[in-house]
């Protein structure tokens, strides 16, 4: 569970001297910190059982506030990291195999765009921009003691603040990944086109035969994955913030490497799984 | 309300084993010097912070750190004047008195009018100008936000008050206004009331049972 204290101005600092010592004092800072990012989470996924027909409406305005911000503003910049980055992999395939028809091309559209950029691409973009939004505005609330006060009025900081975000995150990233897979597939015909023999049917054939229901299912998983684990970690650390402004922007920081961190250890891991064990038929 | 609680940071023991009961619509005021630990008294009597030891009742049940609405629920409702405010930074003057009322609307009753009405008296009697209603708190001036975080605690008809330092900071028509309002919530409206406070003035007006924090321990001052 998050500390609530305001401020911990004298903590002991006394150094640790002995081998044993140090491990086992960096064994409960592991566990400590671990129980606490399992409890931001576990707290916030049980807040939506918290009875309650008023709260609800007012969570829900909150949600809404934050899927107009982590997705509806992101639009323009997926779009335009989408165009520009699926034009790259068609000249990069022309570079590499200039015989490239439009079967193969397909294959690598949706192999590296589909089941590994549009994911990864969208995550990193809302960890970054919506990420550090997040962690600074919860930081900020932690300093000015916010969410003390909401403590006070029996409002539960779980189901305010970090369950709208969380959610807000999960359905923005799913959202902007098909957004991003669909306008740089687009891209990528264009420049296709204009590069190459390639007619748009004939790409279309290819993107056609390369997809497989398999590729819906990893898609959701990792869209559903990246969305938790950005808006998870980002309150987190946003919450961690105990007394001081200045801790406001290294947690911020700290929320957005870890993001990113987590995220590509999740797309990597998901990938694995995922191509072990049905991987025959995405060949 | 205290159980044999005590608190500490780190290892630094700002409160030992304490017991102390304050009567229901009794005000109560806590003293000491600055930076003995009032105002972390007065969060952990308000169920803002878990005790270390011991425990924290509001008419029998125990606050949950993590989930507070469960009071509301449970007939407890909980004002709290913070020193610096700590009004939301994001909404208007009276979107921070509102956004208790309307989350709790259907525990407290209320319809969208009635929340409009019982927000706006709020601010109302505690002098907030119509034109200040729909403004930022970073656009007020400190008297004022002092006054909207009051009107925040009062709109929900709190049974329980904590006031840290409610004067602190003000000019000497908005002081005079709050220590208006300490006398009537000590004699109208049969609320519990435990403030902080640093001044003697605050003190002698109010003319209540005073305890002063000193080393961990709480020691009675002065029994009207």
């Amino acid at each position: 569970m998050h500390s609530t204290l305001p401020y911990d101005p004298r903590r002991s600092r006394a150094p640790e001297r002995s081998f044993v010592g140090r491990v086992g004092k960096w064994g409960v800072s592991l566990y400590t910190r671990g129980m606490s990012l399992a409890a931001t989470l576990g707290s916030a996924v049980l807040s939506v059982r918290t009875p309650g027909v008023s709260a609800r409406r007012v969570v829900r305005r909150v949600l809404l506030t934050q899927i107009f911000y982590t997705g509806f503003q992101a639009v323009t910049l997926i779009g335009t990291i989408g165009v520009l980055l699926g034009a790259t992999i068609v000249i990069q395939t022309q570079l590499v195999v200039p015989s490239a028809d439009s079967t193969l091309i397909g294959k690598v559209l949706i192999a590296v765009v589909l089941r590994e950029l549009a994911p990864l691409v969208t995550a990193i973009v809302v960890a970054g921009r919506s990420g550090t939004a997040i962690a600074t505005e919860l930081g900020n609330m932690k300093v000015s003691s916010e969410i003390l006060a909401l403590n006070s009025l029996g409002i539960d900081p779980s189901r305010f603040i970090v369950m709208p975000r969380l959610i807000a995150s999960i359905a923005s990233v799913i959202v902007l990944m098909v957004y991003f897979a669909a306008i740089s597939l687009a891209g990528t015909a264009a420049v296709g086109i204009v590069l190459s023999n390639t007619s748009l049917s004939g790409l279309q054939a290819g993107l056609a035969a390369a997809l497989t229901p398999y590729d819906l299912v990893l898609f959701l998983v990792k869209g559903a994955g990246l969305g938790t684990i950005v808006g998870w970690l980002c309150c987190h650390y946003g919450l961690e913030v105990k007394s001081s402004p200045t801790e406001v922007p290294q947690m911020a920081s700290r929320a957005v490497v870890m993001s990113l961190l987590g995220c590509v250890a999740f797309n990597t891991l998901a990938t694995a799984l995922f191509y072990w064990t049905v991987g025959p038929p995405l060949r | 309300m205290l159980e044999n609680a005590s608190f500490r940071y780190g290892t630094l023991w700002v409160l030992l084993e304490t017991s102390l009961h304050v009567a229901a619509g009794e005000t109560l005021v806590l003293t000491g010097e600055n930076g003995v630990g009032k105002s972390t008294l007065l969060y952990l009597l308000g169920g803002l912070l878990p005790a270390t030891t011991g425990r924290v009742l509001f008419d029998g049940h125990a606050p949950n750190v993590s989930r507070p609405s469960d009071l509301v629920r449970q007939g407890i409702r909980r004002g709290f004047v913070f020193q610096h405010g700590a009004l939301f930074a994001n909404l208007t003057a009276l979107d921070n008195v509102l956004l208790a009322l309307r989350y709790h609307a259907d525990v407290l009753g209320l319809d969208e009018q009635g929340i409009a009405k019982r927000g706006r008296e709020a601010l109302h009697e505690l002098r907030v100008a119509t034109t200040d209603f729909h403004t930022l708190p970073a656009h007020l001036s400190v008297g004022v936000r002092q006054r909207v975080g009051l009107a925040r605690a009062l709109a929900v008809e709190p049974n329980f008050v904590f006031m840290d330092d409610p004067d602190q900071g003000l000019d000497e028509t908005t002081r005079e206004l709050v220590l208006d309002l300490l006398v009537r919530l000590r004699d109208e409206r049969g609320m519990t009331v435990v403030l902080t406070t640093t001044d003697p003035e605050v003190v002698r007006r109010l003319d209540v049972r005073v305890l002063e924090l000193a080393d961990g321990r709480l020691g009675s001052l002065r029994r009207a």
